[in-house]
């Protein structure tokens, strides 16, 4: 039953690294990949996933702090040689182009080990700021500014680039270890056992496997409770169906924190010639649209599309002459906002599901059919 | 036979709706337009027809026409330029339109002036619904 080595076995090398690490360790690898992926290539478009790998990520991370603490003998955090002269014993060994044999990490392992976690914990912690205080989503949503998380944004790349150069120097000397000292470290992650290393006299269990997959449940029901318990606050705006019906007749009654009050009060005061059309109103109806646009406008809202195109004024008062709406949809060109499924730039429901709540967010674009990027 | 039939029944669709339209504000625009005009006999189909299709120009660049949004069937949905659509025109298709008295005003009033670049004769409102009511 058990997944320990016998004192009489020496066929066998022993078990270094218990189950649930290895599990975690290649884990970790699939969802920082993903992670990476879609963080610097689809951005936008793939948001969602990058964000649920962060969310995979985060327990994942939780699991390895606990793990540190309860793990078997070599995964705990206090066997880790982090002492600066084991460390620099070691770094004058490999100048002499040799690598001692170590049984758990040896301490430029056990160092990198702690970088990376602690680099991956800030870009959690980061990525929650961004995706609450940025894009108005997930538990931080209601505690965290949309400032704030634009600077979460900068620092959550900052964190990523030191990340990545982090991951190429721990495979690099995985990869020295292994061709140049002879040191079976893949395998051995693999495995679990480390060739050329006596025996250890520490038990790895089966009850190490069970434990590792109860504590990952605890935390993951943990997490799902978190994240469920501090769903999405709703946009304030309180409708106004005289706004809704008169102005929705033509085009999507656009959310108030597109424009800010004083090029509400341009549009109001010009209706007579909207945009090549004459759409006046009668006096009640007039008085009461501008009344409800002067009470709320993109000042009123801490929205990612309040700050970055509402609170922009325009000459044209369009919100499509704004420099980040432009550069936002600059793959589409007239023949595809011409194209039935849209009908015009102004249609922004034809492909922003959420556009009438305001939010914008970037999980709810969805291209209609027949248009492609 | 079925031909016959199929007439009878829009014959006796339009025989039934039209007084419901004739004796709501269309007998207001009547009146109207005797006032404006004493030659005035009655609304016209074919002027409606006209006043909907013809591609006036006089009003605003954007619209020179009714059907630069209303298609140039009336039982056909047509599209803002902002790319809503707009339900047919035509009672057919659109049974309740022609009914609020304060809505037809309104997109007489903002419509005339986008496409003819003036006010509508009660006249014009006239024949446009009862064209509108044949369609």
């Amino acid at each position: 039953m058990t997944d320990t080595h016998g004192t009489s076995q020496n066929i066998k090398p022993p078990v270094i690294w218990d189950l649930p690490l290895r599990l975690f360790h290649w884990s970790m690898v699939a969802v920082v990949i993903t992670a990476a992926i879609t963080g610097y290539f689809f951005e936008e478009w793939w948001l969602d996933v990058h964000v649920y790998a962060g969310y995979a990520l985060t327990c994942l991370l939780m699991f390895r702090l606990i793990w540190g603490f309860v793990g078997s003998f070599y995964s705990r955090f206090h066997t880790f040689p982090l002492s600066p002269i084991a460390v620099l014993n070691h770094l004058k060994d490999l100048l002499k182009g040799k690598s001692e044999t170590h049984t758990g990490h040896n301490p430029v392992g056990a160092w990198m080990i702690v970088v990376l976690l602690t680099t991956l914990i800030l870009l959690v912690v980061t990525g929650f700021v961004v995706w609450g205080g940025q894009e108005n989503n997930g538990p931080l949503a209601s505690v965290v500014g949309y400032q704030v998380g634009e600077g979460g944004e900068d620092i959550h790349e900052v964190l990523a680039g030191i990340l990545m150069a982090a991951i190429g120097i721990h495979v690099l000397g995985v990869l020295i270890e292994t061709v140049i000292f002879k040191h079976p470290l893949i395998k051995a992650m693999i495995t679990g056992r480390k060739e050329g290393v006596p025996p250890t006299g520490k038990i790895v269990s089966v009850w190490h496997s069970l434990a590792g997959v109860l504590i990952l449940i605890g935390v993951g029901a943990a997490f799902s409770y978190w994240i469920t318990s501090t769903a999405q606050t709703p946009l304030a705006m309180s409708s106004n169906t005289t706004y809704q019906q008169e102005c929705g007749d033509c085009h999507p009654a656009y959310h108030p924190s597109l424009r800010t009050q004083h090029d509400w009060q341009e549009i109001m005061s010009n209706l007579s010639d909207h945009y090549g059309e004459d759409a006046s109103l009668d006096d009640s109806s007039h008085r009461e649209i501008t009344t409800y646009l002067n009470t709320q406008d993109a000042f009123s809202f801490d929205t990612e599309v309040a700050h970055k195109i509402g609170r922009y004024d325009t000459s044209s008062l369009r919100m499509t002459d704004t420099r980040y709406w432009q550069k936002k949809h600059d793959e589409l060109d007239d023949d595809e906002f011409n194209h039935p499924s849209i009908g015009s730039k102004v249609n922004c429901n034809a492909c922003h599901k959420d556009a009438d709540s305001g939010r914008f967010d970037d999980d709810q674009i969805k291209l209609p059919k027949g248009i492609h990027l | 036979m079925k031909k016959f039939i199929g007439l009878t029944a829009v014959v006796t669709a339009i025989a039934m709706t039209s007084p419901v339209y004739s004796s709501g504000f269309l007998d207001e625009y009547a009146n109207q337009a005797q006032q404006e005009n004493a030659s005035f006999n009655g609304f016209s189909v074919e002027r409606g027809k006209a006043l909907y299709l013809t591609k006036h120009a006089t009003g605003k660049a954007e619209t020179p026409a009714c059907t630069s949004c209303h298609t140039n069937s009336p039982t056909q949905s047509g599209n803002t330029r902002a790319g809503k659509t707009i339900a047919p025109l035509a009672v057919s298709a659109s049974p309740d339109r022609y009914t609020d008295k304060r809505k037809v005003e309104k997109w007489f009033r903002r419509n005339c002036n986008s496409v003819l670049g003036r006010a509508c004769s009660a006249t014009e409102k006239g024949d446009f619904i009862t064209f509108m009511l044949t369609q």
